[in-house]
């Protein structure tokens, strides 16, 4: 039962925040209610699609009225180095009649069947929504008997948008792989340094450029959940000797039911900055060693991070003079917080503040290292609160997602898309390197001038003293230019021997 | 064959059927002597490297592809701006028919000139006769209030004097003695288009305004200067003047002329300003050119008239209109309303929006030198990099003002102006120095191809895409325009260079 299984997600003994709260509150869960009439965020079903989407050879069936999938196509770019499958949209596109008449699990069916027979993909993910779940459909039966008759893994996905926040969705999403695909392929090449990554994206293609330094190592990534992953990667990656978690608000559970059942040992990284990138290294491959895996990979792996550190900051050492004091204001979502924190501090930039609402405990310690002061850590953060700071010059340029851009170009400051919506990678060695080279290019736009000045007239259209003084610019003024008189007396313009246009 | 009744094939797939793909390869092979492949491909290699780009800069008597017109060109298109005006080139057929096909191509529309057809025994007699008849039976053929006449390189050499033809045909009962015939000396072998655009004006100007008094007054004279976007531009101009409530005369409004409505009706002539407002244009407070370098000696004339004058290099983006806006401000006394500030902030706000994607940018620019000058400012104000400025009509003043334009932004660092080269010599640039774009006319789409640099369409003439001289690009809505048009290119090419299914399309987004 799906209540079953919200209380048990709610009961995630990973989770620090939920355990150190009291059984009563623990039920409730992590998330407030959310106040009517304030703005908020996603819902389940989106947490839940966000989690498996990018699984990429997998047919993603979405069973609802058609706006729950138009709305949420393509939302999010990662990265697919195959197929292009799971970019299609599927859904059920339920009317008003099929609601009536309760038409929806039928029409489920023949959507499952047809999907099998034209695309014929590894498996079919089919996600219930807040219609199908309120008029009962049944999608566990369905998939069920849809996975009998068409031959392939019909996974249920149960993550209406009503019961909860997109993070609950997630979580959701973790369960649903834990119940019907993870353990469910046997391969036959398991070996001792199979890792599997949990909570990477590959966002923008992020993920593809920290693989090869786990290549490098001979470090076979068994399954990166979900980024770029095939489904038999996934359904395979209980044969993993070590998980690295890199969002741990989203699948903790998964990481942590996954060392229950199969004994794989799990840690918390960040491919956000340098340090947190070798440290990343460092673990895995201790994690692999105590696991059996050749005790050289250790000092393997201690040579590689002393190379690619000493290539970076060679070549971030060009843009500390430029960035050195610059102030940032961070507002992102969960992980990225504290890794941010630590990959800027590293090049000198100052943190004004950076928001922690989805940030775990271990997170918020973390960053209250690194700051060495609460006072810049915010739970949440209004817009107007985040708008009245960026107005006030309290930073200089403001890191965070596509939701919160415009409140930093209408308080006239630099912003820079550091969430799922941008087009650059920022992990690992390559992408810090990039970030910072983001920062520098956001910085020292033109356009954040033009943005401040007022209109060179006054509020009532008159010119101001800026807009009637003498302008720097050349070449404006004729009269300022005593070249121009000579130039145009000439009987055929432009017919004197300093006319290059003549031939 | 692949050609049948059913199914009948247009040019772009028809060509690719096997049949005529073996006939072209037979006609190569047996009536062109062609080289081999791997011949063609070392040349076509050595054109892309620093020597040949030495060699091809070196190039002094040859020109390759200018990108210019000539004089008459540009006094066709100045006529074409005022009120039921005929243009009528003093010379031989063809060029004219070559200035009113150009013009057409560019604005699809019809567009009207004559010429005195001069042949060879005018050449040896002079053209006077075809001056006494040509002028008669424009007059009576087409009905014009004015024909402005300009003259090509046949005229100029046989050295035919327009002020004396015209009166001798007057005196013949050509035209009435009182009819408007405002001409200007427009050989081809002189300057390019931009300064037979100033010689026609003035020419005009002179027409109205020699022998009579002036008596200064408040309103302004605005010339657009020679502008593939008039109709767009000059509307939107007028608009924010209205806005502004300033009392304007636009000398030389080709806006109507060059967008006329399908409504089953000829229209040899449309708009344009009216001949009575160019004559009481000389009582105005100032004259105001959006284009210095197409109205120097108009300018110096209005200035000689006791008019104050002032120049713009074909304002656009939010530098360029603001300055032209506030000079419009001071000059009248008005103050700019609401609505256009508001509209300058919409511009920047979506400078701001996009301002990631366009950060970096690697321009070429080419065309003529005020409207590089207005591109090369508008890309720099989007933290773009003009790299090559090249104006093959540009001259070493203009070249100067580049220099100094380049120098006033850290965007125009690695910027280099070329006055006085063609599009050849921008080919050897794009091998040797690429860019991210070009920004210019139509005849880039060449160099697109060769060098596989995305060309953005910005300038005239823009003969293979249709209707972007109805939109304006200046203004802050049309700097809007602009932006939008930059941007189309950019996505789009980001698009094509990653639409491999499962290969590259990594970065084929929905989202941006």
């Amino acid at each position: 039962m799906l209540k079953d299984k919200i209380a048990d997600v709610f009961n995630e003994p990973g989770c620090e925040k939920n355990q150190a709260k009291g059984a009563k509150e623990r039920k409730k869960g992590c998330t407030k209610p959310l106040t009517p009439g304030a703005a908020a965020g996603g819902c389940a079903f989106d947490g839940a699609k966000i989690v498996l989407q990018p699984i990429t050879d997998v047919a993603h069936l979405i069973h609802a009225p058609l706006a729950c999938e138009g709305n949420s196509w393509d939302n999010r770019g990662a990265g697919s180095s195959g197929s292009d499958l799971w970019r299609r949209s599927f859904t059920t596109d339920l009317t008003e009649l099929d609601v009536v008449m309760g038409q929806g699990e039928r029409k489920l069916y023949r959507a499952v069947r047809e999907i099998a027979r034209t695309y014929a993909p590894p498996a079919i993910f089919v996600y219930s929504t807040c219609v199908t779940a309120l008029i009962g459909d049944d999608i566990e039966a369905v998939c069920a008997k849809a996975s009998e008759t068409c031959g392939l893994p019909v996974i249920p996905v149960n993550a209406p948008g009503f019961v909860g926040s997109k993070n609950l969705g997630n979580k959701l999403a973790g369960e649903a792989l834990l119940d019907h695909v993870i353990g469910t392929v046997e391969p036959d090449d398991v070996g001792p340094t199979d890792i599997n990554i949990l909570g990477e994206f590959n966002l923008a293609g992020e993920f593809w450029a920290v693989r090869p330094l786990f290549e490098r190592l001979g470090i076979r990534i068994r399954a990166c959940i979900p980024g770029d992953a095939r489904y038999r990667e996934v359904a395979a990656a209980h044969t993993a000797r070590a998980t690295m978690m890199e969002c741990s608000t989203a699948l903790i559970n998964l990481a942590r039911k996954m060392e229950e059942r199969w004994g794989i040992p799990f840690f918390e990284g960040s491919f956000y900055g340098i340090s947190d990138t070798s440290d990343a290294l460092r673990q895995t491959a201790r994690l692999l060693v105590g696991r059996g895996a050749p005790s050289d990979l250790l000092d393997r792996t201690e040579a590689l991070i002393a190379e690619e550190e000493a290539r970076a900051w060679a070549r971030l050492e060009a843009f500390r003079p430029r960035l050195q004091g610059k102030r940032v204001l961070l507002n992102t979502g969960g992980v990225k917080s504290w890794s941010v924190v630590a990959a800027l501090m590293e090049i000198g930039v100052e943190i004004v503040g950076t928001s922690v609402k989805k940030s775990t405990a271990e997170d918020k310690e973390r960053i209250k290292q690194l700051l060495k002061d609460e006072n810049h850590m915010f739970e949440s953060m209004a817009p107007r609160d985040l708008y009245a700071k960026l107005a006030s010059h309290e930073a200089d340029i403001m890191l965070s997602g596509g939701r919160t851009q415009f409140i930093a170009l209408k308080a006239k400051m630099p912003w820079l898309d550091i969430n799922q919506e941008r087009h650059v990678a920022y992990a690992g060695y390559d992408g810090m390197v990039e970030l910072v080279r983001r920062i520098d290019l956001a910085l020292s736009n033109p356009i954040w001038a033009d943005l401040r000045d007022p209109a060179p007239w006054d509020a009532e259209g008159r010119l101001t003293a800026a807009g009637a003084a003498p302008r720097a610019e050349p070449g404006r003024d004729p009269a300022a230019d005593p070249t121009f008189l000579a130039h145009h007396r000439r009987k055929f313009a432009g017919a004197g021997a300093d006319d290059m246009a003549e031939c | 064959m692949p050609q049948s009744a059913d199914r009948v094939l247009d040019h772009a797939p028809l060509f690719r059927q096997p049949e005529y793909q073996e006939m072209f390869a037979r006609k190569r092979e047996q009536f062109e002597c062609p080289a081999s492949g791997e011949a063609v491909e070392a040349q076509r290699d050595y054109a892309r490297t620093w020597e040949y780009r030495e060699k091809n800069l070196a190039r002094e008597a040859l020109v390759v592809n200018p990108a210019k017109a000539c004089q008459p060109l540009g006094a066709v298109f100045a006529a074409a701006g005022f009120e039921r005006t005929m243009s009528f080139v003093h010379g031989s057929q063809g060029c004219v028919a070559y200035y009113r096909s150009h013009l057409s191509r560019h604005f699809k529309e019809p567009s009207s000139a004559v010429s005195s057809s001069m042949t060879e025994d005018a050449a040896v007699f002079g053209g006077l006769n075809n001056m006494i008849d040509g002028l008669a039976n424009t007059y009576s053929l087409y009905d014009p209030k004015m024909i402005a006449v300009s003259t090509t390189c046949m005229a100029e050499v046989i050295g035919d004097d327009l002020h004396a033809f015209i009166q001798n045909a007057k005196n013949k009962g050509s035209v009435p003695q009182d009819y408007d015939v405002p001409f200007a000396h427009t050989p081809a072998f002189v300057g390019s288009h931009v300064d037979g655009y100033d010689n026609m004006i003035k020419g005009v100007l002179e027409h109205f305004w020699k022998g009579r008094t002036r008596s200064a007054g408040e309103g302004l004279n605005l010339i657009p200067g020679f502008d593939g976007f008039c109709v767009g531009n000059n509307r939107e101009l007028k608009r924010l003047l209205d806005l502004i409530g300033v009392s304007y005369t636009l000398i030389q409004d080709a806006s109507d002329t060059y967008d006329t409505p399908s409504d089953g009706e000829f229209r040899m002539y449309s708009g344009g300003t009216r001949l009575e407002d160019v004559a009481a244009a000389l009582n105005a407070r100032a004259t105001l050119s959006l284009q210095k370098y197409c109205t120097r000696k108009t300018l110096d004339y209005a200035a000689e008239q006791g008019q104050e004058t002032h120049s713009f290099h074909y304002p656009l983006g939010v530098r360029g209109t603001d300055e032209l806006l506030l000079k419009i401000s001071e000059l009248s006394g008005r103050p700019i309303p609401e609505a256009i500030t508001m509209e300058r902030g919409r511009l920047i706000d979506a400078m701001a929006d996009s301002q990631s994607w366009l950060h970096g940018k690697k321009y070429a620019i080419f065309g003529d030198p005020d409207v590089v000058y207005g591109l090369a400012r508008f890309v720099m104000e989007t933290g773009g990099e003009p790299i090559h400025c090249l104006a093959t009509n540009g001259t070493k003043a203009w070249e100067e003002e580049m220099q100094a334009l380049l120098a006033s932004s850290p965007f125009g660092a690695s910027g280099q102006v070329w006055a006085g080269k063609d599009l050849w010599h921008l080919r050897s640039l794009l091998f040797t120095e690429p860019v991210d774009f070009v920004l210019g006319n139509s005849y880039a789409k060449y160099l697109e191809r060769d060098t596989g640099t995305p060309l953005i369409r910005t300038a005239f003439p823009i003969f293979d895409r249709h209707h972007h001289h109805r939109f304006p690009v200046m203004g802050y809505q049309g700097g809007l325009r602009l932006l939008t048009t930059i941007l189309d290119k950019i996505f789009d090419k980001l698009d094509q260079d990653t639409i491999d299914p499962a290969k590259t399309d990594y970065s084929f987004d929905l989202t941006r």
